[in-house]
C-alpha cells in the first residue's frame, strides 16, 4: 500500500502566505491551484510518470519560509557570471536588485523579476501564465502555481535579436534549513525574434532546501530560443523543475542542461510543436555520485506536419547514484513528415549505480521518421590503457573519457562562452573524482 | 649497461603461459626486430613492456635504465621513455587528437620535470612534427582515430611517437594493413627519429618492414621463446624458408 504524502503543511503555509504573494489578480488562480493540489496530493511511484522517482524524501520534510541572510550585500559570482551577459539574480526566492544588472530597452522587450512583472495584469503575460503549463494532472505545477514568486519574466519583441545573453542566477544562501521556493519563469519570444537564456541554479550553503520551479515558454513564428541550464544546487537540495514549451510555425527551441547538484532532482521538459517547420532539441547531461538521484523526463508532442525533435541525454553515475530517463514522443495522426530522434546513454563508474531508461513512442501517423536508443555501459578499458600508455595518469584519463562522453550534449552549444559555463560544471565534477581517488 | 634488460621473462594470460623465458638486451641506439608467426607471443611481449592489465609476470625481470619496469604504472613507463605503437590503435570518440596529444605531451613533460607547453607552442610543435608524417590539420582536429583509414591510424601512432620523444619505442606490427605508399611514409617517419640515443623494437610478422627500417639485430620468437638471434640477414633467411626451420608452423591462423 502506497501512502499519500500529507499535504497539510502546504495548506497551512498557503493560508499564512497568500496575502503577501505578488499579483492580487492572480489570487483566484492560486486558490484553484492549491485546492487542486490538496485533492490530488503528491504523485507516487504508482503514477506511471513517477514510477522511478519517489518524492517521499520531500514529503517527509517540514518546510518553512526562507529567512533573510545575515547581509544583503551584492554577491560576487566570480567565474559563474557569463561574460557580456545581462543578469537577474533571485536570492533565496526573492529578486536581488543589488546583484542584478539588467539593460533591456522597452523596444526590445521586457526582462524583469516575476513579482514586478505581475504587479499589474498584462495581456501578453495573461495569455501564457498558467495556460502553457496547466496544473491539471501536474501536482508540482499546482503547488508552484499556488505559491509562485521569485522567478523571471522575459519578453522579446517581434523581430528583435537580443545580442547579449540573458543570465538568471537562482542563488541560495539562506541561513535556515528546510525551506522551499517556487520560482515561476516566463519566456515569450515574439515572431522572428531570437534570444540566448542561461539559467544557473546554485547554492552556497550546505542546508536542505527545495526548489520547485515552473518555466513557461512560448516561441513565436520563426523565432529562436536557446535555453541553457546549469543545475549546481547543493548536495542536500531537492530540485524539481518543469519546463513547458509551445512552438509556433518555424520556431526553434534548443535546451541544453547540465546537472551535477541536488540530492534528488527531476528535470521535466514538455514541448508542443504546433506549427509546421517547428523544431526542438533537448540535450541533457547528468553527473551524479553518492546517493544522488537524477530524473530527466521529456514529452514531445508533434501535432502538425513537418516538425522535428531531437533528444540527446548522457548520464554519468558513480557510487550508489541513480538516474532516470523517461522520454515520450507523440506523433498525432495528421503530423506527417515528423522527424523525431532520441538517444539516452549512461556511463556507470561503480557497481552500485542504477540507470533506468523508459522510451515511449506513440506514433499515429504513417509517414514519419522516429528513432530511439538507450544504452548503459562502462568506461572503455582499451581507451583507458591507450591514454595511460601515452603518459596520462589513470585519473586524468578517466576524466578525459567522462568529459568526452558528456560533450555529446555540450556540442549542441555553438557559442564558446556559453559552452564554457556548462563544461566548467562537468570539469568541477570530474576533478572531485581526481581528488578523491588521489 | 643496456637500456632495456629482459631476463627470463615468463608471462601468463588467464593462467595460460604465453611467454616462456625471454632474454633480451637492448643498448642505446640499437634497433631490434622480433619476428614470429601468429600466436607466438609477439603482442604479449609488447603489452607487458608497456604495462597492460591482465598480463601476469610469473617469473623474470624487466629493467629500463636501471629501474624496475614491473613496479611502474603504464603512464610512468611512458614518462620514463617507453612508447608502444599499437597494432590496433584505439578509437576515442569525443576526444580530439589535439586535446589527446596535448594532455599526453604535457603529462609526460610534467613527469620529466619540464614546463608544460601552452596552446600556441604545442600547436607549433604538432605542425612541425606532423609535417614529417604528412598529418593534415583535419586529422589533428578529428576525434582520436575515429574515421581514420588503416594507414592514417598507423601514421598517427608514429606522429604521437614523434611528439612524445621516447627513448625506447616498441612498434607492434606497424606495417600490417599498410599499402606501399603508407609504409614508405611511416618508415621515413621512423627513420627520422633514429639516433644514437633512441632504441626500437620492431615486432613484425613479415620481412618487408625491414627493407625500409634496417635493424641491427633480428630475433625469432616461437611459442614464447626467442629461438634464434642474428643480424639482418636472419630476416631474409626467414623470408625464404619460413618459420618451420625454427620449429614454428607456417600458418596464418589468428593470434592468441
Amino acid at each position: 500500500m502506497i501512502r499519500k504524502i500529507d499535504t497539510t503543511q502546504f495548506m497551512d503555509q498557503f493560508e499564512t502566505a497568500k496575502a503577501a504573494l505578488p499579483g492580487p489578480w492572480l489570487s483566484e488562480t492560486r486558490l484553484a491551484a492549491i485546492r487542486n493540489f490538496d485533492v490530488n496530493g503528491f504523485p507516487t511511484t504508482r503514477d506511471e510518470d513517477w514510477k522511478y522517482t519517489n518524492l517521499n524524501r520531500i514529503g517527509k520534510t517540514v518546510f518553512e519560509p526562507p529567512k533573510s541572510p545575515p547581509n544583503s550585500d551584492p554577491i560576487d559570482f566570480g567565474a559563474l557570471l557569463i561574460e557580456g551577459a545581462q543578469r537577474l539574480v533571485i536570492r533565496n526566492g526573492a529578486y536581488d536588485s543589488l546583484s542584478s544588472s539588467i539593460e533591456m530597452s522597452a523596444d526590445a522587450g521586457l526582462f524583469s523579476d516575476f513579482a514586478a512583472a505581475v504587479e499589474q495584469p498584462s495581456p501578453g503575460l495573461n495569455e501564457c501564465l498558467g495556460n502553457i503549463a496547466s496544473f491539471e494532472d501536474a501536482p508540482l505545477v499546482a503547488l508552484n502555481t499556488a505559491f509562485m514568486d521569485g522567478g523571471f519574466v522575459l519578453m522579446v519583441s517581434e523581430g528583435v535579436t537580443i545580442d547579449r545573453p540573458v543570465q538568471i542566477i537562482h542563488f541560495v544562501d539562506c541561513p535556515n534549513t528546510d525551506f522551499v521556493v517556487h520560482p515561476r519563469n516566463i519566456i515569450i519570444a515574439g515572431d522572428d525574434s531570437s534570444v540566448d537564456v542561461v539559467e544557473t541554479y546554485i547554492g552556497s550553503i550546505n542546508s536542505r532546501y527545495w526548489t520547485n520551479a515552473v518555466t513557461e515558454i512560448r516561441v513565436g513564428q520563426n523565432a529562436t530560443v536557446n535555453h541553457l541550464k546549469r543545475q549546481s544546487e547543493t548536495k542536500h537540495a531537492y530540485h524539481t523543475a518543469r519546463t513547458q514549451v509551445y512552438l509556433d510555425r518555424g520556431a526553434d527551441y534548443r535546451s541544453v542542461a547540465i546537472a551535477t547538484g541536488a540530492e534528488l532532482s527531476r528535470n521535466e521538459i514538455s514541448v508542443m510543436l504546433d506549427g509546421s517547420g517547428a523544431k526542438c532539441t533537448f540535450a541533457g547531461g547528468a553527473l551524479i555520485r553518492a546517493d544522488q538521484h537524477c530524473d530527466n523526463t521529456t514529452k514531445v508532442d508533434h501535432r502538425v506536419p513537418d516538425t522535428a525533435s531531437r533528444q540527446v541525454f548522457r548520464n554519468v553515475l558513480d557510487d550508489k547514484s541513480r538516474s532516470v530517463f523517461q522520454g515520450s514522443i507523440i506523433v498525432r495522426p495528421n503530423a506527417q513528415k515528423t522527424d523525431g530522434s532520441q538517444s539516452s546513454r549512461s556511463l556507470l563508474l561503480a557497481p552500485g549505480t542504477q540507470a533506468n531508461a523508459k522510451p515511449e513512442l506513440k506514433i499515429f501517423a504513417d509517414d514519419v521518421k522516429c528513432s530511439h536508443g538507450a544504452t548503459v555501459g562502462e568506461l572503455d578499458q582499451d581507451a583507458l590503457f591507450y591514454l595511460q600508455s601515452r603518459g596520462v595518469p589513470i585519473r586524468e584519463a578517466k576524466s578525459l573519457l567522462i568529459e568526452a562522453f558528456v560533450n555529446e550534449t555540450l556540442d549542441e552549444v555553438k557559442d564558446d562562452i556559453l559552452r564554457d559555463h556548462l563544461s566548467s560544471a562537468v570539469a568541477e565534477w570530474t576533478n572531485v573524482v581526481d581528488g578523491r581517488n588521489g | 649497461m643496456s637500456l632495456l634488460s629482459v631476463k627470463d621473462l615468463h608471462v601468463s594470460v588467464d593462467d595460460k603461459e604465453i611467454l616462456k623465458g625471454i632474454n633480451l638486451d637492448v643498448n642505446p641506439g640499437e634497433i631490434h626486430a622480433v619476428m614470429g608467426p601468429n600466436g607466438s607471443g609477439k603482442s604479449t611481449f609488447s603489452y607487458v613492456l608497456s604495462g597492460r592489465d591482465g598480463y601476469n609476470v610469473t617469473e623474470g625481470t624487466i629493467f629500463f635504465k636501471d629501474a624496475n619496469v614491473l613496479d611502474m604504472e603504464p603512464h610512468e613507463r611512458a614518462a620514463a621513455g617507453i612508447y608502444l605503437a599499437f597494432q590496433y590503435p584505439v578509437e576515442i570518440p569525443g576526444v580530439s587528437n589535439l586535446t589527446f596529444l596535448k594532455t599526453a605531451v604535457n603529462a609526460v613533460r610534467k613527469a620529466r620535470g619540464d614546463s608544460e607547453l601552452d596552446a600556441i607552442n604545442f600547436l607549433k610543435l604538432a605542425r612541425q612534427k606532423g609535417e614529417i608524417l604528412d598529418m593534415k590539420d583535419e586529422l589533428l582536429k578529428r576525434s582520436v582515430n575515429v574515421g581514420f583509414s588503416g594507414g592514417e591510424k598507423k601514421r598517427n601512432e608514429i606522429f604521437q611517437m614523434a611528439m612524445l620523444e621516447p627513448v625506447l619505442s616498441i612498434l607492434d606490427e606497424t606495417d600490417s594493413g599498410l599499402d606501399i605508399d603508407a609504409l614508405r611514409i611511416v618508415s621515413e617517419g621512423v627513420n627520422k627519429l633514429r639516433s644514437s640515443e633512441r632504441s626500437m623494437i620492431l615486432i613484425t610478422h613479415y620481412q618487408r618492414l625491414l627493407d625500409h627500417i634496417i635493424p641491427d639485430f633480428v630475433h625469432v620468437l616461437i611459442d614464447g621463446r626467442l629461438v634464434a638471434s642474428g643480424g639482418k640477414e636472419l630476416a631474409l633467411e626467414l623470408e625464404e624458408g619460413g618459420y618451420a626451420k625454427f620449429g614454428g608452423q607456417n600458418n596464418d591462423s589468428e593470434a592468441a
